[in-house]
């Protein structure tokens, strides 16, 4: 143990020797893991945000397809549903996408009293008239609207009307109300024009969570031009799609990382001249080659961790800090409209470990033949000049 | 397919790995045709040299294959929300077919590299290393191993389905469930206890008789008592260790322990089993090797060290195992 | 006294079995007693190198026989000569082999850094040896600071950190002017009163011809040619 600790400690005060040299390796270490670390983190963080908000949501949604596509579905499938054992409640939500071609962005608008979910991230208050709404925090930095302010919006028929914006979603970080507009129910349906015997959606509450996916079914079954989706699904829909993504850009990344390897065992394996003769003195003086090899496996680690160290820190700065400006456009993809907001700050110990698994592991396999180059030199070289 | 980040990482690993095992099992072809100790040739410096490549190899492998196991776990743990009706790592595993099985060849790769390790590290200190050839024909049979690790996690995770609905510990480990994981669960509690705690009994005796006097026969017998030990309480953890952990009458994963709502409490449990079971595999292993007169002494030296350990892990793994049994208000054997 | 290091038979032949095969070394006998001060000369080429490496442990014969202290190390595996080597012998190398981007007293340190002694242990062993040799206010320095005179000082002192019963020099005076060269000899003769073995290859007349030499090897293409005892 203190021939190790002694080991490293040569090791360290070689490192400082050639500092310019490790140093900027170092550099390009750190940067690899801080893409490959903020392509995590921000999963992550998406994945946390987008999971924790589906918590709220209702059991099962039930659509309507007609011609294998979503469909407004009549207000009184809530009836048939209603009487199915098991049941809580149903209600209808009236909802729809609006893309604003100023901030060519897409835009959700809800009516009130559709979604429970949202009240509780309120500041102000609810439409309570027909000429107000209230916003997303995303809708609020794109437009620049205040409390107070109004939004002018162009509805189905082409004629601009104006709302006055009394309130604003000011949860610290939201996926799903970013982009949200929500209104009273009759003013978005005179906006989209929508009848109303019709909704856009049927939100089911059941008693026992279990029952669930039998209710799923019973529903199919009662109602066969429905598609009942329960929140399990959308759960999982999210997490195959946040896996696939920073599946997708790790691999991306990890390609860099390869490349690196190449660049370190390019390095490695030409040793200087220079590296040779000490390595040559240390085992003249009565180093063995385990010793040599010991002290190229603590370089490697040394370098690898402080990189994995530093790497990480400039992950997290760049995801939870500055919100991942680099990364957002790539990784969230399904919307525009998601201009700054920041990521609940979470390290998941998981996140951290698989991180180091990918780069550390590569690095130091990397390192360790060439290392033994280093090892095989013969200690009476040196006798010879 | 799922592209997941620890699944690629997963994977890589024992790619380097299995790369790394290629290299050493190359050279280790050579050590095993031209090794000649009483030789002076530099081909015979050159491979004795190599030898030392070979070892940090291997001992970057059994620390590459013990983060690799652990990773698995965790891994599997965290896509368990990709598989309806999966809670946990559990659910995972069964998802397809060969997911235990991966578990099962890391497991036995661990166990493998670790013995390698111990013996080369013994060997490499005595000064005509008798056991050069055998440890690298050794080494060339594990290398397909670390092929078959491979193989089998690209086999498990590409034939991940997320919409497979698995079952998870609840229905595979609960008492309804078939083959020998249900059988382990659906083991009166009772008689799982006394079970457990004769086998523990028993390898613990064998183990103070090791420390007490050199005699031979209870070498191999502390082989067998830390085999039979290891095993069954793999078992005892299914059956009812895991039930004080959660004080859950129906919960039996092995690996939720594993997790922070449990304070972590799983490693120094199954770290301190390994121990038991690796140490106390030694001396019985090691019995055999005393004919060379070299490494005799080494084993010497180096056995009461390893009973020690085989003791220290006996004793953390028993004391988390039966905390909650003996001062838990959680109770079992009452029901 | 003692016969310390006994070779017996040695050969040592080079790139064995290929066109450019050299023998360096070939049947060699000759036995070294404890505390004998040896002078080891002849010709470039004739093998004094080889034969230091040898008994120094640094590379292993042909064939023949080596035996330290009684134990035949010919056949040992590197790892323990290298062990052999750390705790027995001292090298002055003709280029000094200092590390040059390190201190004075990190170099120092070095041979004894793969042992179990305390870290603190070994620095104070260091210090001791630099007050010794007039170079204390210097441990700091970086070797490429010193003066040749300072870094030969320095690799003696090197030599003697394990405190080695053997202590082997080729040609320590190649790149010294003569007060130094006395100075090193001076240095010598002191080892040599504590006990030490010491064993010189060399050219030099200067070192040849002093007083503290007590026997002479003269060697010729591998073969002793010449054995006496002023
Ligand atoms: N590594 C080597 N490979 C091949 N031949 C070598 C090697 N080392 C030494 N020789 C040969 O062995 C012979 C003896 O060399 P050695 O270095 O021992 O001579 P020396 O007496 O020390 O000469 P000098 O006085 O010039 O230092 C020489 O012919 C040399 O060419
Ligand atoms: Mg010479």
């Amino acid at each position: 143990m203190r021939r190790l600790l002694k080991i490293l400690d040569f090791t360290l005060s070689s490192l400082l020797k050639r500092k310019y040299k490790n140093f900027a390796l170092i550099a390009v270490y750190a940067f690899t893991i801080a893409v490959l670390g903020s392509v995590l983190f921000l999963t992550q963080a998406l994945k946390y945000e987008a999971t924790g908000s589906l918590e709220t949501a209702p059991d099962i949604v039930v659509q309507r397809i007609f011609a294998g596509r979503h469909d407004l579905i009549p207000v009184n499938y809530a009836e048939t549903i209603r009487r199915l054992p098991g049941v809580k409640s149903v209600s209808s939500r009236v909802w729809g996408y609006y893309y604003d071609s100023l901030i060519k962005a897409n835009l959700t608008f809800l009516a009130s009293g559709s979604d429970r979910q949202t009240l509780d991230l309120l500041e102000g208050r609810l439409p309570l008239a027909d000429d107000e709404c209230s916003i997303g925090m995303g809708i609020q930095s794109a437009f620049g609207p205040a409390i107070g302010d109004s939004l002018a919006l162009e509805d189905s028929a082409g004629a601009t009307k104006t709302f006055q914006v009394v309130g604003l979603f000011r949860a610290e970080s939201n996926l799903l109300t970013n982009d949200l507009v929500i209104f009273q129910e009759q003013t978005l349906r005179a906006f989209f024009n929508i009848d109303s015997s019709l909704a856009t959606d049927l939100i089911v509450e059941v008693y026992n969570p279990r029952e669930t996916k039998t209710l799923a079914k019973k529903i199919k079954y009662h109602l066969a031009d429905t598609r009942p989706i329960t929140r399990d699904e959308i759960l999982h829909t999210y997490e195959t799609l946040f896996n696939w993504r920073s599946g997708m850009m790790l691999a991306v990344a990890t390609g860099a990382l390869i490349a690196f390897c190449i660049l370190a065992w390019d390095k490695a394996t030409g040793l200087s001249a220079e590296e040779k003769r000490e390595i040559g003195i240390l085992k003249a003086l009565g180093w063995e080659t385990a010793d040599v090899l010991t002290v190229k496996l603590w370089e490697g680690l040394v370098i690898s961790l402080t990189s994995l160290l530093i790497g990480l820190i400039g992950a997290w700065v760049h995801v939870f800090v500055f919100g991942a400006p680099a990364l957002t456009p790539l990784l969230k993809g399904w919307s525009v409209l998601y201009p700054d907001f920041a990521y609940t700050a979470l390290i998941d110990i998981y996140q951290v470990f698989v991180l180091a698994m990918l780069t550390v592991g590569p690095y130091i396999a990397c390192t360790l033949i060439p290392a033994w180059k280093t090892a095989v030199t013969d200690p009476d070289l040196v006798m010879r000049g | 397919m799922i592209l997941h980040p620890g699944i690629l990482a997963l994977l890589s690993l024992s790619a380097v790995i299995f790369i790394i095992m290629l290299v050493a099992g190359w050279h280790s072809l050579k050590l095993i045709v031209y090794w000649d100790a009483n030789s002076s040739s530099e081909r015979q410096l050159l491979l004795e040299r190599k030898t030392w490549l070979i070892s940090t190899l291997l001992n970057y492998t059994l620390t590459v294959q013990i983060f690799s196991l652990l990773l698995f776990v965790f891994t599997a743990d965290d896509i368990h929300r990709l598989f309806i009706g999966a809670m946990c790592a559990t659910g995972s595993l069964n998802a397809n077919l060969v997911g235990w099985l991966v578990l099962l060849v890391k497991g036995v790769l661990l166990f493998m590299a670790s013995f390698w390790v111990v013996f080369n590290q013994l060997d490499q200190r005595t000064e005509d290393a008798p056991l050069t050839r055998l440890k690298y024909i050794g080494l060339l049979l594990m290398t397909p191993l670390f092929a078959l690790d491979l193989y089998l996690q690209w086999r498990y995770f590409s034939g991940l389905q997320p919409e497979v609905i698995t079952s998870c510990c609840g229905s595979l480990f609960s008492a309804e469930g078939e083959g020998v994981a249900g059988d382990l669960a659906g083991m009166p509690i009772g008689q799982a206890m006394t079970l457990f705690f004769s086998v523990a009994g028993f390898y613990l005796l064998v183990l103070l008789a090791c420390l007490r006097t050199r005699r031979v026969i209870f070498r191999p017998l502390l082989f067998v008592a830390s085999v039979l030990m290891f095993f069954i309480s793999l078992g005892a953890v299914v059956a009812f260790i895991s039930l004080y952990i959660y004080q859950m009458p129906s919960h039996h994963c092995p690996f939720d322990m594993l997790q922070a709502n449990y304070g972590y409490i799983g490693y120094p449990m199954y770290i301190g089993l390994y121990c038991a079971a690796l140490f106390g595999m030694l001396p019985g292993l090691a019995q055999p090797l005393r004919k060379y007169i070299g490494l005799r002494r080494e084993i010497d030296l180096v056995e009461r060290q390893w009973l020690l350990k085989a003791l220290g892990g006996m004793v953390v793994f028993l004391l988390i195992a039966c905390w909650q049994m003996i001062f838990g208000s959680f109770k079992l054997l009452g029901y | 006294m003692a016969g310390l290091l006994k070779i017996d038979q040695l050969t040592k032949i080079f790139n064995r079995h290929r066109p450019d095969e050299t023998t360096a070394l070939s049947d060699l006998s000759l036995t070294i007693l404890q505390e004998e001060c040896i002078a080891l000369t002849g010709p470039s080429g004739s093998g004094k190198t080889t034969l230091l490496s040898l008994l120094g442990c640094m590379s292993r014969p042909t064939s023949g026989n080596i035996l330290f202290q009684g134990r035949n190390i010919s056949r040992l595996p590197e790892r323990f000569l290298a062990q052999i080597r750390r705790d027995s012998f001292g090298f002055i190398f003709q280029q000094y082999n200092l590390l040059r981007s390190h201190t004075v007293l990190e170099n120092l340190m070095l041979p004894l850094y793969p042992t179990d002694r305390q870290w603190k242990e070994i620095r104070r062993r260091a210090l001791e040896l630099l007050e010794r040799f007039q170079l204390g206010n210097m441990h700091s320095k970086k070797i490429t600071q010193l003066s040749g005179g300072e870094q030969q000082r320095v690799a003696i002192a090197r030599a003697l950190m394990a405190d080695p019963e053997v202590i082997i020099a080729d040609e320590p005076t190649a790149h010294l002017d003569e007060q130094l060269s006395a100075e090193l000899l001076d240095i010598l003769a002191t080892l040599n009163g504590e006990g030490k073995t010491i064993i010189i290859a060399t050219h030099d007349p200067f070192i040849y011809a002093a007083d503290i030499i007590q026997r002479r090897i003269s060697l010729q293409h591998g073969h002793i040619t010449a054995d006496t005892m002023p």
